[in-house]
């Protein structure tokens, strides 16, 4: 037995490390991992609590009732008012905080064009160019198509589609 | 411990093994070391192997109504292809709603062009968040002619949300979970960021955020959804490309286009199982 005592030593230097290891795991790992499956059960609640930007067309007619209503009888209907203007939470915490955290600067200048109203063609081309894989029974770009070649000669560079067209109703002013 | 006597000859034939006087402490704790680690490794790999639940045969034969219907709550996407005017709204509102990083997407829209000789081509400029307004793709063929394209479609993708993830199984910190409802999202405050999942998706759906570190992905707009509200893409597509819905219940919108249509899904060969369904998918759609 003269070399018991090195068995001795490392069974205590064994039982601190495994003391050590559970104490450090039970400090370190959340208290819901692992309830319904090997992730932290909080983060779905969490995921989850985040504010919803777009708010609906319908949010938008709480305080703009009128281009609202001049949208909802117009031949306009399927883009939403935020395909265009951008998300509702946005405009109101720029409205009332003054405030545009959280949105990169690509999102607010994408969007303040068609606020402003200084949008040449380019949104209007991203639904109503005709391209070649765009099905030619949508009437909207397929007229599109015949009035830009109708127009062809009238058409400059800075010619805007609002100069003439009701972007709300697609109308001619 | 047992001594052996010394040969009185000296010590030419004796091995190691018949010396433990010459057992060192270094040596001593070398060869623990050794066996111990060695089984601690066979141990954990059989334990590993024993408890790891492996797919099991036929499981993709099991139909829509075995695995879906009546079961609560289960999100279900379907792309229509043929609908899509690839006008890029869903990746504008997903980019907006999502706070998603310039140069990342959760979602995107592909242009597949067909041209006469056979030869496709696959086009995703900014993931068409600027639209596909450009005149027709041309391509000069090698006799110097260019030809004009044959046919021609868009393609939205997304996270399809895979009922047998591969993201999941990487993720070595449990960051990468699915809910009960079958949506497939991160846990950013426990994500490392190492980026397995951004290489075992498939799909490309998955790409590390430049700001955090953390790895970012559709969520089908999980935030909305369990407010009743439908995904930013799905509000915002002009053209009813993008049906979202609850396809445990049988009267719900997705469920009936999922009966009434002939869909598809993805990659189906990698037996991922993925929740994102395609109606008028072709076979060059990768």
């Amino acid at each position: 037995m003269r070399h018991a005592g090195h068995f001795v030593r490392l069974l205590a230097l064994v039982a601190i490390a495994m003391v050590g290891f559970l104490f450090v795991r039970s400090q370190v790992i959340p208290k819901d991992f692992g309830v319904k499956g090997h992730y932290r059960l909080s983060a779905v609640a969490e995921e989850a609590a985040r504010e919803p930007r777009h708010l609906g067309s319908e949010a938008c007619a709480e305080c703009h009732d009128d281009i609202s209503a001049e949208w909802t009888a117009g031949k306009h209907t399927t883009p939403q008012c935020e395909n265009c203007h951008g998300p509702g939470l946005m405009h109101v915490k720029k409205v009332s905080d003054d405030s545009t955290a959280g949105y990169s600067d690509k999102i607010l200048t994408q969007y303040e064009t068609a606020i402003n109203r200084s949008t040449g063609m380019h949104e209007c081309r991203w639904c109503h160019l005709k391209t070649f894989e765009r099905p030619s029974t949508l009437k909207s770009i397929a007229s599109v198509e015949k009035h830009v070649v109708q127009h062809k000669g009238t058409f400059t560079p800075e010619t805007k589609c609002i100069d003439c067209h009701n972007p709300h109703t697609a109308a001619v002013k | 411990m047992h001594r052996l006597s010394q040969p009185a000859h000296g010590g030419s034939q004796v091995t190691s093994i018949s010396q433990p006087d010459d057992v060192s402490r270094r040596r001593f704790l070398e060869t623990v070391a050794k066996t111990g680690g060695q089984s601690f490794l066979f141990g954990s790999l059989f334990v590993n192997t024993a408890l790891l639940r492996l797919p099991q045969a036929g499981h993709d034969a099991k139909s829509r109504a075995e695995t879906e219907i009546g079961k609560g709550v289960i999100y279900g996407f379907v792309v229509d292809t043929t609908k899509c005017i690839g006008c890029g709204s869903c990746v504008r509102a997903c980019r907006a709603e999502n706070d998603v990083p310039d140069g990342y997407n959760r979602t995107w829209v592909e242009q597949y062009t067909f041209y006469p000789d056979g030869e496709v081509f696959v086009n995703s400029p900014s993931g068409g968040e600027d639209g596909f307004a450009d005149p027709l793709p041309t391509r000069n063929v090698p006799s110097g002619a260019e030809q004009a394209p044959m046919r021609g479609f868009f393609v939205p993708k997304l996270c399809n949300h895979c009922i047998d993830t591969p993201c999941i199984q990487v993720c070595p910190v449990g960051a990468s979970f699915k809910t009960d409802e079958g949506v497939v999202l991160v846990d950013h405050e426990h994500c490392v960021g190492c980026g397995y999942c951004v290489q075992a998706c498939p799909f490309g759906s998955r790409f590390i955020d430049p700001r955090t570190h953390t790895a970012g992905k559709c969520t089908w707009c999980h935030h909305r959804v369990t407010k009743g509200l439908l995904p930013a893409c799905v509000v915002s597509c002009p053209a009813d490309a993008r049906i979202f819905g609850n396809v445990s219940d049988p009267e719900s919108t997705i469920s009936r286009i999922l009966a009434t249509n002939r869909v598809q899904v993805l990659k189906s060969y990698l037996g991922t199982r993925p929740r994102t369904r395609y109606i008028g998918l072709d076979s060059e759609v990768i």
